[in-house]
């Protein structure tokens, strides 16, 4: 292959370069947006908070968390259900403020043009302390006019073809990763805390879970929760705890019920996790609980309101790690080497008659 | 040439009389056939008179095995189920052929499987890990994030809390693959996870962090943040190379010392909060239910154990008596093991094991005790005590603090019977 193609290819990529906008300019065309900010917000060295909070490292910033500046209820509530600021939660908030939180108190109509809110972010992370910009990492005073000084530097130490990939980074020390946004957090965290925290709105009577229990469940765990084969036994068993061959249930020996909701919800059905809904989980739960007699009545409706109400008989008996309470844990110096039986060993119990070792095929392993 | 003969066997003899005045013990009888025909051998042996076939002909080129596996005459060195064990082998476990290993490391496609929901196979380029909860900024990495964090290499065991689970009533199945084989020992490669909070950072309310697995099963538990904090790793390499899918390619989490099960495959995410969760790994399963009808929780940390690799069930005393390598593995959730003290005669008298390769804290150690064996029964038991002074207790030790149906965390002293052929046995003795 002559190298010529190749030469036309790095030129055509050093053209579009040329052609495009650079970091800097954006920033420089951020500035200019920011006027329409100006009366309310600051930013900067000696920015202070105005009408509006002050947007010194917004990025990264927990919404309604600003220390020392009087949100309104609105802006808490969405910071408290995870709203963070970053590129995408900026730009939302940016083109249409009330869209986003409806009664935010900024008065603001937004920026229609998507090219202005890129431009005005680029220009508020050039305030970002630990974004990991060479004037963070000077640490020096975060100056309008550095700034962008620094970031021309950095943009043109890229070297070329493409923007870093990372170039929002995660805010954090060594700035890698990027923030999560909100829809992402909700999407995977959903875990319930043994105090119920992280429950959905819901709701599902015993009787309303009895037919789901039937479809799917029933194969494994029995219809009434006694276990097919080796699948889990769900219900019984209570007062067995201290037989000699106790039967660890939900209701015998379970403490939480919140561990019941959260592993149907996140784990079950087994081969088809996360394909029930909240409301039929609830219903579930619901239902092993009645086949616990924890609950008696089947219309009984469980729901996020109600959940706490529901305690397990078997909670009170968890305690802490005591081992090393027990005699064998005191530590040695030195354990008895010699005569340490009063008489030779003798066989007590042998493995092999049990015959419960698989046959392997190796050659000696087993009779 | 016959005079000679008659030398050795005289030594020999004099060797045996020596080993039935200490011992006292039966199978003299034993000893003095294996020996003779130990120097029987007077027929030259083919293996070296005769040209073999890859003594002539050429074998395989460079490029036959591109990824190399072992000698077809090892295809018996292979993880073993129990079926019986559980109801279906997607939420099953196998175990590591300890009495085929040596040294200290488990080759990887040998470290045993748990699963709970079956493998996941994950495309690397799909794979994220999210860091949430009470954090200043909550994260998502990509596997190419996560490679541009400075990283360690580090080499721990990883016990399941139920190895050894199935003999709290006596003794079981016939084999340490079986009775211990709930273990490897892995050299790691990652990030530290403390370097990845601190990325995120933690709030000051946090105290507790929560992996979670990305395969069907979502795995879940409560770590302690001290913990998180101190030495836990974001693996990706195992033995150098990526993880096995079935150890949570492409990512898993390291919880050095503490029970297999923390130890979250297919990391996808960890949230950070005030107090634990207590899901279903921490309450319905992997507590320690007591005679009192009480349960501990939250018993993290692995206690100090060994157990004889060879000879044992499976591997059988085949050479009859004379020098025997005896040899095993010795491991610590606390540290570093200072010693395995071994016995032939079922605990009554102890000698020092030696050990060989690194003593690395909370990694398995191996132990070797050479000795003559003079061809009669024996019951062999190992028995380890790390740096913290912590000394292996005997079954019926445990048993009497914890009654029979505490299931996880059984570290008590194994015993084999090796009878006079060499064969030996899971027992338990008096």
């Amino acid at each position: 292959m002559s190298k010529f193609p190749k030469l036309l290819l790095s030129l055509a990529v050093v053209g579009s370069l040329g052609g495009g906008v650079s970091f800097a300019d954006e920033i420089k065309d951020g500035k200019k947006v920011f006027k329409k900010c100006r009366a309310c917000h600051a930013v900067g060295k000696k920015a202070k908070n105005k009408v509006g909070p002050h947007l010194n490292d917004l990025f990264g910033r927990t919404a309604g968390a600003l220390e020392g500046y009087k949100f309104s209820k609105a802006m808490k509530a969405a910071g408290a259900d995870g709203l963070v600021w970053n590129n995408d939660t900026i730009d939302q908030f940016v083109t249409k403020p009330k869209k986003l939180i409806k009664k935010t108190k900024m008065a603001f109509a937004g920026l229609k043009k998507e090219k202005d809110r890129a431009n005005l972010m680029a220009y508020l992370k050039s305030f970002d302390s630990d974004a990991g910009s060479d004037a963070a990492k000077d640490d020096k005073p975060v100056d309008k006019e550095a700034s962008g000084e620094q970031t021309t530097k950095t943009a043109s130490t890229t070297d070329g073809a493409t923007q870093p990939k990372t170039a929002s980074g995660s805010g954090g020390k060594l700035n890698i990763g990027r923030l999560a946004l909100t829809e992402e957090v909700k999407a995977w965290d959903i875990d319930v805390r043994y105090d119920g925290q992280g429950l959905p709105p819901g709701k599902g009577t015993v009787a309303e879970g009895e037919p789901i229990f039937t479809e799917q469940c029933a194969s494994c765990h029995g219809d009434f929760g006694e276990g097919v084969d080796r699948w889990p036994v769900l219900a019984g068993g209570q007062g067995t705890l201290e037989d000699d061959r106790p039967e660890k249930t939900i209701g015998s020996y379970w403490p939480y019920t919140s561990t019941v909701f959260d592993y149907i919800r996140r784990a079950m059905p087994f081969g088809n996790a996360r394909s029930l809904s909240d409301d039929e989980v609830y219903a579930l739960t619901a239902y092993v609980l009645y086949l616990n007699d924890i609950v008696e009545d089947e219309d009984f409706e469980l729901s996020k309101e109600n959940f706490n109400s529901i305690r397990l008989p078997n909670e009170k008996n968890f305690i802490a790690d005591t081992r090393n309470e027990e005699p064998h844990y005191k530590p040695v110096t030195e354990p008895c080497m010699k005569d340490c039986k009063p008489e030779p060993a003798k066989l007590l119990m042998r493995a092999r008659v049990l015959d419960v070792t698989p046959d392997g095929d190796h050659e000696g392993s087993l009779d | 040439m016959s005079l000679s003969h008659r030398d050795d066997q005289k030594e020999v003899v004099n060797v045996g009389r020596r080993r039935l005045l200490t011992s006292g013990a039966a199978g003299g009888a034993t000893l003095l056939a294996s020996a003779t025909n130990a120097l029987s051998a007077s027929k030259p042996d083919p293996a070296i008179t005769e040209i073999q076939d890859w003594n002539r002909y050429t074998g395989d080129g460079v490029d036959a095995r591109p990824y190399g596996t072992p000698s077809a005459f090892e295809k018996d060195v292979v993880r073993r189920n129990v079926p019986w064990l559980t109801a279906d082998p997607i939420a099953s476990v196998n175990f590591t052929p300890l009495h085929e290993l040596d040294g200290i490391i488990t080759p990887n496609g040998l470290c045993f499987e748990r699963h709970h929901g079956g493998i996941a196979e994950i495309d690397p380029a799909e794979h994220r890990l999210m860091i949430n909860g009470l954090v200043e900024r909550p994260l998502v990495f990509t596997m190419e994030d996560l490679m541009r964090f400075p990283r360690v290499n580090r080499v721990y065991f990883l016990e399941c809390a139920a190895n050894t689970g199935m003999e709290w009533r006596g003794a079981q199945l016939n084999g340490c693959q079986f009775t211990h084989g709930m273990i490897h020992n892995v050299m790691y490669t990652g990030v530290p996870l403390r370097l990845l909070l601190e990325e995120a950072g933690v709030k000051t309310a946090g105290k507790w962090v929560l992996p979670e697995g990305a395969d069907a099963s979502h795995m879940t538990r409560s770590i302690p943040l001290e913990k998180a904090l101190d030495d836990c790793i974001v693996a990706f390499k195992m033995n150098g190379e990526a993880l096995r899918p079935e150890q949570g390619y492409p990512v898993r989490l390291v919880v050095p010392g503490w029970e297999g099960n923390m130890w979250v495959k297919w990391l996808r995410r960890i949230e950070v909060g005030d107090q634990p969760w207590h899901h279903r790994e921490e309450t319905s399963k992997y507590t320690d239910l007591l005679e009192s009808g009480k349960a501990r929780r939250f018993t993290w940390e692995m206690d100090v154990k060994s157990v004889i690799t060879n000879p044992s069930p499976q591997a059988p005393l085949t050479h009859g008596s004379g020098h025997t390598v005896l040899s095993g593995v010795a491991w610590s959730g606390s540290g570093k093991v200072k010693r395995v003290d071994v016995s032939i005669d079922g605990g009554r008298n102890w000698q020092t094991s030696r050990l060989d390769g690194p003593s690395l804290s909370k990694s398995m150690h191996r132990f070797y005790f050479d000795f003559d064996w003079d061809g009669s029964e024996m019951f062999l038991q190992s028995r380890a005590m790390d740096e913290n002074g912590q000394v292996q207790p005997t079954k019926n030790q445990l048993r009497e603090a914890r009654g029979p149906n505490s299931v996880y965390h059984n570290n008590s002293i194994q015993t084999w019977h090796v009878k006079p052929d060499g064969s030996a046995e899971n027992v338990e003795i008096s």
